[in-house]
């Protein structure tokens, strides 16, 4: 890949175990002023990871202690949320951050989910100080590049937290577990590698271990799916 | 970081297709044969060999990477006395990371791997419980230990070794393939996931998924390892 989206996919790789560096790509490819990336939620907490300046950092902080803007809904939707002119129109939808941006003088914010199938894990936001727009090739790319750092996040994250959720075991609940990530990616139509990560964090998510959840998996009493939020449990 | 993730697709490709072989009825100098040649292939050695025990405690080569004498022979040198042997008798790995330096009752092979232009040797038990039956040996040119993941593979290779050739004379008692077949391989991950895919594509059981999975590469004439990884990159459905 030799294009511009090419290469800021390449580079969110190579920043794979350097979270600082995530928002980096961004600035770089969209017409923004700056970038933040941020875990958000139960699952691994409220934490900015990355931010390429003191405004990134400021309005990520500010959508943590208010509750509620764009980061919030990307999160909670699953989907992008655009909004190229901040001051026009959303006073009602986030009525407390709207008057901080106002006073911060910012124009167009833009936040994608961090999601590796149905985990919710944080989100990217982008924000400009003058009116932007991203048309739908870039807000597609910026959902991709989330997509990515997301996997990364999440895998870091699991990581650091230590060998019971990066599950080894015996032969056999190795197989189960096995069976269950092919269960998985055919549930979410994902690759191997990012199904045994949705087992490992919805375990992680849980407390239980692999083996638990991929047996209930298995015997039908959790599913996922790309709908809503994603999780189904029954019996 | 393609090159690992590709040594380590092929070595699932390995693991997948031992796995075939011992589905279909198999040979198990073949079986040997393939996994020595996938050391070489794979791993950072420069000849590999297997050797078995033939029931009176003697080692013989059943597969090696070359069959040149000079090869074999060195190899039987390490099976008198060197590292293959104290590996076959202590059921443990023996790491030779300097062959120059070894103890003076090993200096016919010593003399000939260095003859041979050998610097190290990386033994490996092959054990089932406390039932030692063989070693695979790694002769490498380079001096020192073969790295930890490399360590990590020759030891599933000596394992499944060890399996294939348990199954074999077991099957000639027994023949009950099928219940054989469960325990064979541990590392049969990509048919597992396949199994999985099939299970919730076709709303099936694990286990008839595999019968699923079996019976298509049967009646198309493909590997089963085959069938399973087109399985688990979609590029096959079974759902329509």
């Amino acid at each position: 890949m030799t294009s511009a989206f090419g290469a800021a996919l390449e580079a969110l790789d190579r920043s794979a175990n350097s979270p600082k560096e995530f928002c980096r790509p961004f600035v770089d490819l969209f017409p923004v002023t700056g970038a933040s990336v941020s875990t958000i939620g139960s699952l691994l907490g409220s934490e900015t990871l990355s931010a390429s300046d003191g405004v990134a950092a400021r309005l990520d902080e500010l959508q943590f202690d208010l509750g509620e803007g764009p980061c919030w809904d990307a999160v909670r939707s699953g989907r992008p949320v655009l909004e190229p002119d901040f001051t026009a129109r959303s006073s009602a939808r986030w009525p407390a951050l709207s008057a901080a941006m106002r006073d911060a003088q910012l124009r167009s914010i833009f936040a994608f989910p961090l999601a590796v199938g149905p985990l919710r894990i944080g989100a990217v936001d982008l924000y400009s100080v003058e009116r932007v727009a991203l048309d739908q090739a870039q807000a597609k790319q910026a959902d991709t590049m989330a997509d990515v750092v997301g996997r990364h996040v999440l895998r870091q994250a699991l990581n650091a937290v230590g060998r019971d959720y990066d599950y080894r075991g015996n032969a056999y609940s190795r197989r189960i577990v096995h069976q269950a990530t092919g269960m998985v990616l055919a549930q979410l139509d994902l690759s191997p590698d990012d199904a045994r990560l949705v087992i490992q964090g919805h375990a992680f998510a849980t407390s239980r271990s692999m083996m638990e959840v991929a047996q209930d998996i298995i015997e039908g009493r959790l599913s996922f799916s790309s709908e809503d939020d994603g999780i189904e449990a029954s019996g | 970081m393609s090159e690992i993730i590709t040594k380590e697709a092929r070595l699932l490709q390995t693991f997948a297709s031992l796995a075939d072989t011992l589905v279909d009825g198999y040979d198990v100098v073949d079986l040997l044969q393939l996994l020595v040649d996938t050391c070489q292939e794979l791993l950072d050695t420069t000849a590999a060999a297997i050797l078995l025990s033939d029931g009176n405690g003697e080692l013989d080569v059943v597969a090696s990477t070359s069959e040149a004498s000079r090869l074999v022979e060195l190899i039987q040198l390490s099976a008198e006395a060197g590292p293959c042997v104290q590996s076959y008798r202590t059921g443990e790995v023996v790491s030779v990371p300097d062959i120059a330096q070894t103890p003076e009752e090993w200096s016919r092979f010593r003399e000939s791997a260095l003859e041979l232009g050998f610097a190290s040797v990386h033994a490996v038990p092959m054990r089932l419980r406390d039932n030692t039956i063989g070693t695979l040996n790694l002769l490498r040119e380079q001096l020192g230990d073969l790295d930890e993941q490399d360590r990590i593979a020759a030891r599933a290779f000596a394992d499944v070794a060890t399996i294939g050739i348990l199954h074999e004379r077991s099957l000639r008692e027994t023949a009950l393939l099928a219940e054989q077949l469960q325990g064979a391989l541990t590392s049969r991950i990509v048919i597992e996931q396949a199994k999985g895919v099939v299970a919730y594509t076709n709303g099936v059981t694990i286990e008839e998924a595999f019968d699923l999975i079996r019976g298509y590469a049967r009646s198309h004439q493909l590997g089963i390892s085959q069938v399973a990884a087109r399985l688990v990159d979609r590029t096959l459905r079974f759902d329509g």
